[in-house]
């Protein structure tokens, strides 16, 4: 069957690649295209301006600030047509000829495969990891040096208004370029893979959904050169202050939509993929609890990004259209954007941590040898969440001035959401128990997230807290917690998903011994940069100020020192996944005697997965259990792979 | 047996746990003493959280140490752990006890919320105005003050509101914070127990100039506070060095401006003590260039102090006030220097 495989794929290879013409260059999907389609786009903006302000009479027909706004919907589409991520469509809507299951944008024979569009889930999802990854590292150095700012009371390195742009698109990217799309990155790889499918339901989506990643993110990085500086008013970007903001703010406001975009196209592919693809046998109570928690996630992402794209809009509305949705001195209601934005960031919250309570599961299960504990119990709490996360935006509100009746209720579902969280937690602990315990990478991140993770949700119970939190909400203390949930939460829980699946994503080993020394700086830095934090926080040291009282300045150099130190962590990681991938040690297909599916085919897996279609006998978690099985692979074998691409 | 053992190794490890998060909790530098009535009440609610959290912490940290160091496979032991799948009474238990944990605080909490606002018979009625990057407070006799001043033990019923964007008002002693909303005013009630000053902070990004926006809040005697208050509105309808004065310090020029007349030493901004020189440069008579560099602070700004800086709230002072504040500079700059 492999040879059956590779031959196809030749065929169609060649017959793609044939002898071009110089014209066929400059018309071909790729880079080449995109240095005519961008400007063209462009133009197609700048047009729609003039054209407006010419027939509407203002002058000057040239407004910098509109064809900015305009272009950055343009000049992405150029890129994107440039790229050929809507070729297949086009031609479709052109009537030209389509070939239904043409996979000759499948798959990665080389690197080059990884900077093209690529339909194949397994090439999305390293293009996302490693896309992520990158913005990553940008978002911490952005930190660093804005705790290089702070080392010292008073200003030093950079003005204010810089200082508010560097901790804004810090948080922006750490957020929507880092940890809810890696999250959309591993699941792309892992999920078509755990549910026994070929491939996602919509393979060219995916693969557009990927392509506007990085439009946001270079869109956010680069507002740093326009006038006037980068958006500066926080990643919550509240206006009225976003209203009059020099020019960096559009980014932000745009920035989101493609972003946004791209989650709510991943999020959709993930629940048709999950609903419609499942292997014979893999019911949903069958389903690992990493699939559970993608399908909870997507639901999430799929109810509450319109709000968000929404209320950037109208902000972007407020600023180039003079429409006054939030300006007080129009009619406009400020506190609304609070409640549009929260409608969406709170459970943004929890997109950015139930992936990462699925993949925990699977390590802790793993890893320990036991049954996850309360399997229907731990499913079912994150359709809890999910529901219960609706229920408490407004929490980010309690000092906001809204209406008051509504804080008491708000933190009530607040608290209680403290449960279902509670009951992972617990189950997860009860899995542990009386394990086998290998301690190895996957695993030592798997624990240091518990713990992290327990403290974030315990400074949580104090924000949740309307009383305490009147005097806590707007200062370090909220740093403190969101960093405990985000990164002692998520980010331990991506490393751990890492170098989970680095041997099935690489078909290579990492280096264990480099993986613990990776941890153990990450765990104790982390520790020793944010949880003083709390202490300056509740003394009275504000959030998103350039400057502080002198009082707090020899805490403040010392969160400096550690968070260096905690940049520094990631050299160790960065360079353990690259060395690694490059020179490591073959992996076998399932190093971790792992039983559910993606650890039944090679590493990397075959082009299309499975060769033959697996069929699911069992629960996914039955170690200690004599004879089980999650599922069996002598089914009917899956024939061609253009009948395979015909989902 | 095994399973008491178990439980006897956890519950020890739990107790040195909480022994030493209850020490981080003692000695650790949390909260500052409460200076107000409603700051008792808001730290009564942190300290019961708190032991709420280490009793948590130290239990499931517990059994995280506890099955790191007891349940670790031999490095050629391939074999699994036992088959266990759940335990529903245990489950059951783990969703009702947290559940009446948080229940209870969310009780305490809203008894604390409904407490501490409460303005009382009669409260200092005080308008607080936000605006980039200054707070400007009204007293009901007319007087305005950068200065926020109470008198001990008597409820003050603060009505905030801003002009231009959202801002904060916070005094972290007071244990109260409100944002300051443009279009809507909300009430805030504080009721000082201390005397003493503290720091009054903007804890809303507001723009370039947030981490700037800084006062105080001084707590004074009552009867004190009334004497005050009383000056204030004689000092004003005096001559106008005098009433120039008043309105200088009371707008805290002094933070950002020196002065020697006024023995003010702020460094924010330049200083005001010999301002012939700009006036000439800007082609404008002394009284007048002050007057605009108080209205309108961007229209010259001085070399090397950017602009956007300086708050332009004091474009708001009653006309007498922003008068006598304008003779007061140009009279005591010259001789100052």
């Amino acid at each position: 069957m492999v040879a059956a495989h590779a031959e196809h794929h030749d065929v169609h290879h060649a017959s793609a690649q044939g002898p071009r013409s110089p014209l066929g260059w400059i018309l071909a999907a790729g880079y080449i295209r995109c240095l005519w389609t961008i400007p063209m786009m462009f133009g197609v903006g700048v047009g729609i301006m003039a054209l407006v302000r010419w027939l509407e009479g203002w002058g000057p027909i040239w407004n910098g600030s509109i064809v900015t706004t305009l272009s950055l919907i343009t000049i992405p589409l150029g890129f994107l047509g440039g790229i050929g991520a809507f070729d297949f469509w086009g031609r479709y809507c052109f009537g030209q000829p389509t070939e239904v299951d043409d996979h000759k944008s499948h798959g990665a024979k080389d690197w080059r495969g990884y900077f093209r569009v690529n339909t194949d889930h397994k090439v999305i999802g390293v293009q996302y990891v490693g896309t992520t990854i990158i913005f990553f590292m940008i978002g911490g150095l952005l930190a660093m040096i804005f705790r290089a700012e702070l080392a010292q009371p008073g200003t030093q390195i950079v003005d204010t208004q810089t200082f508010n742009g560097l901790i804004s698109v810090h948080a922006a990217l750490m957020i929507f370029l880092f940890i809810v799309p890696v999250f959309a990155g591993l699941g792309n790889y892992v999920i078509p893979l755990m549910i026994g499918a070929p491939d996602m339901a919509f393979p060219k989506l995916n693969a557009l959904s990927f392509w506007l990643l990085p439009m946001a993110g270079i869109m956010m990085v680069s507002s740093f050169l326009v006038p006037g500086g980068a958006f500066a008013t926080g990643w919550t970007s509240y206006p009225p202050l976003a209203d009059h903001q020099p020019l960096g703010q559009v980014f932000f406001n745009m920035g989101v939509q493609w972003a946004g975009a791209s989650s709510i196209m991943t999020a959709l592919n993930f629940l048709v993929t999950i609903i419609t693809m499942r292997a014979p046998g893999m019911t949903f109570w069958r389903m690992p609890l990493l699939v559970w928690a993608n399908f909870t996630t997507s639901l999430l992402v799929v109810f509450a990004t319109p709000f968000i794209a929404g209320a950037q809009f109208f902000v972007a509305f407020d600023r180039v259209m003079h429409t006054h949705f939030f300006d007080p001195a129009h009619g406009g209601y400020p506190l609304g954007y609070q409640h549009i934005f929260w409608f969406y960031s709170h459970p943004a919250v929890y997109i950015m941590i139930l992936p990462g309570f699925g993949i925990i599961s699977e390590i802790l299960s793993v890893m320990s040898r036991k049954p996850i504990f309360g399997y229907r119990l731990m499913a079912m709490s994150l359709m809890g969440i999910l529901v219960l996360g609706f229920s408490v935006w407004a929490h980010h509100m309690f000092v906001a001035g809204m209406a008051g009746w509504l804080r008491v209720p708000m933190m009530l579902t607040t608290m209680l959401i403290a449960v279902p969280t509670g009951i992972k937690v617990f189950s997860w602990i009860a899995t542990i128990w009386n394990g086998k315990i290998t301690l190895n990478t996957p695993m030592l991140m798997s624990l240091g997230f518990l713990s992290m993770f327990l403290l974030g949700g315990l400074s949580g119970i104090y924000l949740g807290n309307v009383a305490i939190d009147i005097h806590a909400a707007e200062t370090y203390f909220v740093v403190a917690h969101l960093h405990y949930v985000l990164f002692g939460g998520s980010v331990f829980t991506i490393y751990a998903g890492i170098y989970y699946w680095f041997p099935k994503m690489t078909g290579r080993m990492y280096s264990e011994r480099l993986g613990k020394i990776h941890f153990w700086l990450t765990f104790v830095a982390f520790n020793l940069t944010f949880f003083p934090m709390h202490w300056l926080g509740l003394q009275g040291m504000p959030r998103r100020v350039a400057d502080y009282a002198p009082e707090y300045g020899n805490w403040n150099l010392f969160i400096s020192i550690s968070s260096f130190a905690l940049g520094a962590s990631t050299l160790v990681f960065l360079y353990n996944m690259i060395n690694s991938w490059v020179r490591g040690p073959k992996a076998p297909g399932n190093p971790w005697r792992a039983l559910t599916l993606e650890w039944l085919v090679t590493s990397p897996p075959p082009l299309f997965n499975f060769e033959q279609i697996p069929t699911v006998v069992g629960h996914p978690y039955e170690y200690g259990v004599k004879g089980a099985q999650h599922a069996i692979l002598n089914g009917p074998t899956t024939g061609t792979p253009a009948k395979v691409g015909a989902h | 047996m095994r399973k008491n053992k178990q439980f006897i190794h956890v519950a020890m490890i739990a107790i040195v746990l909480g022994a030493i998060a209850a020490a981080v909790a003692y000695f650790g530098n949390w909260l500052p003493a409460p200076a107000s009535r409603e700051a008792g009440r808001i730290w009564f609610n942190f300290w019961a959280a708190t032991i709420v959290s280490i009793v948590i912490f130290a239990v499931v940290s517990a059994a995280i140490i506890y099955s790191v160091i007891k349940f670790r496979a031999a490095p050629d032991d391939d074999s699994d752990g036992p088959s266990v799948h759940g335990h529903t009474r245990l489950e059951i238990a783990w969703t009702i006890i947290p559940t009446i944990i948080v229940v209870l605080l969310s009780v305490a909490s809203a008894i604390v919320l409904h407490e501490n606002s409460k303005a009382g018979p009669n409260p200092v009625k005080i308008q607080g105005i936000a605006q980039q990057y200054a707070f400007a407070f009204k007293y009901e006799n007319g007087v305005q003050s950068g200065i926020l001043r109470l008198p001990l033990g008597r409820h003050a019923a603060l009505r905030l509101t801003a002009l231009d964007v959202i801002h904060a008002f916070w005094v972290p002693d007071f244990g109260q914070k409100q944002d300051m909303v443009p279009g809507q005013t909300m009430t805030l009630v504080v009721t000082p127990t201390r005397l003493g000053t503290y720091p009054l902070i903007c804890s809303h990004l507001c723009g370039l100039g947030h981490s700037i926006m800084r006062t105080s809040a001084i707590v004074m005697e009552p009867a004190a506070f009334e004497k005050w208050l009383a000056d204030q509105k004689t000092a004003l309808a005096g001559p106008p060095g005098e009433a120039g004065k008043t309105v200088f310090t009371n707008n805290g020029c002094a933070a950002c401006h020196a002065f020697t007349a006024a023995g003010a030493t702020g460094a924010v901004g330049p200083s005001l003590d010999d301002l012939s020189a700009s006036a000439t440069a800007a082609g404008q008579p002394l009284e007048d260039f002050i007057r605009e560099s108080i209205v309108a602070p961007n229209k010259v700004a001085a070399k090397g102090y950017p602009a956007n800086v300086m708050p332009q709230t004091f474009a708001q002072l009653p006309k007498d006030q922003l008068d006598a504040l304008v003779t007061y500079i140009a009279e005591n700059g010259k001789g100052g220097s």
